[in-house]
């Protein structure tokens, strides 16, 4: 009979702890030519028309015709060229030639119509400017092709970055089929991850790397522990995996590389139009000023966020001037409620026998992180002698009550790069627009009109028709803008020559190198 | 009482007690945010350290535990009150209406109540209680979730008093219903009920916990256990004490209610007391035993 005494124990001991050791070395030089990124849900098929899929994938897979650069630059995609006519109503493009799509199917004229008529035009895509202005497309030749527009649509180049539906499918691509003619391709998607194994006939530069594993990790802590764990080797990026602030510290403090870089989407806070509370331009002045911008972005997002009073950062293009972000001035905004015809002081104020009191709706699941900066927002409006009653609800009851203006304040974020600024000035600030579920950030007829002229007008009087929108904003307070919080992504010591992605809604792989 | 295990109730005392007299003990206003002393750990000035808005962590422990026994004590009292009327009427009148209102117990009693109280939740948050506040919803959902244990109790102790035969007595001689259930029936339901509310105190303060937890229970700035649990899920790693200290708390309280529930239950006599009686009873029968052998001798 077998007997355990103590050298039995301790060799057993070490020889289990030697072949634990085992799979995570044959599992690392499996994942030599691999990287490993973390994404917070499913990627889906990556159907190009339907809002089903995550974004985080499409423009690994997919071209599009003219690709984001930093800075809103427009960089060749699969047109190599492009020409609007001087009446705006009319836009040519030279497409690339010798593109295949990755089954094959040659990318031309022919194909570039089949994909653009699949969503120009078509109502349910009007919110595009240049799909609900098309007209017709003319094929000039196999490699060049001409869309005719009903009328100028300033930004429609812009447009033509986005993630989705702009990219080209191949048309032999059965139904649930993302073939595209990008760096990757699909080998296989499931619930807990995709496989993207690299299209070696890709027409740019490829990337270094043979596969890139997206694995489903919705949890952020678990993601950070997978990153030191070494199971993954990049994490981060809002529309990818976001990583938090307070976690990006955590992790740099650990060995990990933490690359931030100033953010496209501005948080702002919202005043809703239809309050009789807040349709009181001397409450909007007393909470715009009573803000310590600066402390929000120090203590809540750790430095990786910077302090704004404009719509949009300059990180976007026509982003406007920029304006000093003012210190909070608690005197300053209780003088605005005095000469508002408020009575009162840091214990309350009232006006006509109605006290300032306001409703500040607030959703974790619609916006993470928002109910701590709500809290802060509280105590420093407090200090004014605003009081703000958090309403902490659902997802459900946000996307109910947020198009109904049915709340005093409450948080947007404009759309970031490459949405901004024509996507979100022409979602969340016209009357006539359907934002379904996202709710408008401020409406007003005045508004209607200059954002209208603002989207229609191109060339060089563009920048001015952009900036009157801004002026008009930050002269009725019509928002309250807080902080541009930063693009973090943190590295596994793996990986080398990370840089950002262009935007958050793309995958990093460019540059990289595994080690 | 002497030989109650003070050591395991006194959190629920404690709690009790610090429920109470919060506004004495607390050292700041548990609000007060200060960005100069963020993530501190403890000193003089802070017991236990302050938070990721500088709040002093010790002050709003305390604010917690009286958020909790506050809504604790409405939602057992409410609960409690309904139940008793609810049960005892059905347990009472008996017949077709009995059948009525036992079914519709049952159908309460075969949902989780936590599920209940959120869905209840849900439903308060809709246009139409905009008036109510996130604290009075949490109250009233819980309330609403709570009940039917304590209406199928009292139906239960109702049904098993009428058979007895002092109500019989009581009838004969001319009482009405009304004398027999408020001074027969009613102390016999409100001894069981009372008891079970003990230690149902402590799934309560969990519960609510738990809603403020998803975000759906007590409104900031008002300091709440659930609440700097989640608030302190995102510093866990770097300041574990955010996280820590309101579920020792939290903990301490829940099981404290536990035994006092079970000490109730078994005659006032905790499960350890209990315990160390039956000890004492062993040795004093084996001294017998032995004695006896002794004389047998």
């Amino acid at each position: 009979m077998f007997k355990l005494d103590r050298r039995s124990f301790l060799a057993g001991t070490a020889g289990f702890s030697f072949l634990s050791t085992l799979p995570s070395i044959v599992l690392a030089d499996a994942h030599g030519d691999t990287l490993r990124v973390a994404i917070a849900g499913e990627t889906g098929d990556l159907d190009l028309l339907q809002n089903v899929s995550t974004l985080s994938s499409y423009s690994a897979v997919f071209d599009a015709l003219i690709h984001y650069g930093p800075g809103g630059t427009l960089e060749p995609g699969l047109a190599t060229a492009w020409k609007v006519a001087d009446d705006g109503l009319s836009i040519s493009f030279d497409l690339r030639e010798g593109v295949t799509f990755s089954d094959g199917t040659p990318f031309d004229a022919t194909a570039a119509e089949w994909n653009l008529k699949r969503w120009m035009g078509v109502a349910d895509f009007s919110w595009i400017g240049i799909a609900d202005a098309y007209d017709s497309i003319v094929i000039d030749t196999p490699n060049k092709i001409t869309v005719k527009l009903k009328r100028q649509v300033p930004a429609a180049l812009l447009e033509l970055t986005i993630v989705r539906p702009v990219r080209f499918l191949s048309p032999k691509a059965a139904a649930g089929q993302p073939i595209g003619t990008g760096p990757w391709i699909v080998e296989s998607h499931s619930s807990t991850e995709t496989v993207l194994t690299r299209n070696d006939a890709y027409w740019g530069e490829k990337p270094a790397f043979a596969r890139m594993e997206l694995k489903v990790v919705p949890d952020e802590l678990a993601r950070a522990n997978a990153l030191r764990a070494g199971e993954l080797d990049v994490i981060g990026g809002d529309w990818v995996a976001p990583l938090s602030p307070r976690r990006a510290k955590a992790l740099e403090g650990e060995g990990m590389t933490i690359v931030a870089e100033p953010g496209t989407a501005t948080t702002i806070l919202g005043f809703s139009p239809k309050s009789p509370m807040m349709q009181d331009k001397a409450v909007r002045d007393a909470i715009f000023l009573g803000i310590d911008r600066a402390a929000v972005a120090a203590v809540l997002f750790e430095g990786y966020a910077d302090p704004t009073v404009d719509i949009f950062p300059a990180t976007v293009p026509t982003a406007g001037s920029r304006t000093p972000v003012p210190a909070r001035d608690v005197a300053a905004a209780q003088a605005a409620l005095t000469a508002g015809g408020w009575a009162g002081d840091a214990a309350g104020w009232t006006k006509d026998g109605m006290a300032l009191e306001i409703a500040f709706l607030v959703s974790e699941e619609s916006f993470p992180g928002s109910r701590r900066i709500a809290e802060m927002i509280q105590g420093m409006l407090t200090e004014v002698g605003v009081k703000a009653n958090i309403e902490t609800v659902d997802n459900a009851t946000m996307h109910d009550r947020r198009p109904k203006f049915d709340y005093d304040l409450t948080f947007f974020a404009t759309y970031g790069a490459p949405y901004d600024p024509h996507g979100s000035l022409g979602a969340s600030f016209v009357t006539a627009s359907d934002t379904g579920p996202d709710g408008k950030i401020y409406i007003h007829p005045d508004l209607d009109v200059l954002v209208a002229t603002a989207l229609e007008t191109g060339g060089d009087a563009r920048e001015g028709a952009m900036q009157a929108v801004y002026d008009w904003l930050r002269d009725n307070t019509a928002a309250c803008p807080l902080v541009v919080v930063q693009r973090i992504w943190a590295v596994n010591p793996r990986v080398t020559g990370f840089s950002l992605p262009v935007t958050d809604y793309d995958l990093p792989f460019k540059g990289i190198t595994l080690g | 009482m002497k030989n109650w295990p003070w050591a395991i109730l006194a959190p629920a005392l404690l709690f009790v007690l610090i429920g109470l007299f919060a506004p004495l003990i607390m050292t700041h206003d548990p609000g007060a945010q200060d960005y100069g002393a963020l993530l501190t750990g403890p000193s003089g000035a802070h017991w236990l350290g302050t938070d990721y808005l500088g709040r002093d962590m010790f002050s709003r422990i305390v604010g917690g535990a009286r958020t909790s026994l506050v809504a604790m004590a409405f939602v057992l009292l409410a609960a409690l009150a309904i139940g008793v009327v609810i049960g005892s009427f059905a347990g009472y009148v008996g017949g077709k209406t009995e059948l009525v209102m036992i079914s519709v117990i049952d159908i309460v009693l075969a949902l989780p109540s936590l599920i209940i109280a959120l869905a209840l939740m849900g439903v308060f948050s809709g246009d139409n209680f905009t008036w109510m506040s996130d604290y009075w919803k949490m109250i009233v959902a819980l309330t609403m979730a709570w009940w039917a244990n304590y209406a199928r109790m009292s139906r239960a102790v109702v049904v098993a008093e009428l058979q007895q035969p002092y109500i019989e007595a009581a009838r004969v001689m001319g009482a009405s219903h009304l004398w027999i259930f408020t001074r027969h029936i009613l102390p016999h339901v409100l001894g069981l009920v009372v008891v079970y509310a003990s230690a149902d105190a402590g799934a309560l303060v969990l519960a609510i916990a738990t809603l403020s937890f998803l975000g759906l229970g007590v409104a900031p700035p008002t300091p709440e256990w659930g609440q700097m649990l989640v608030d302190g899920m995102s510093y866990i790693e770097e300041y574990p004490s955010l996280v820590v200290i309101p579920g020792l708390a939290l903990t301490a309280v829940v099981v404290s209610f536990n035994l006092l529930g079970e000490a109730f239950a078994l005659q006032k006599v905790p499960r350890a007391v209990r315990g160390r009686f039956l000890t004492r009873k062993k040795v004093a029968r084996a001294a017998e035993e032995s004695a006896r052998k002794e004389v047998e001798a």
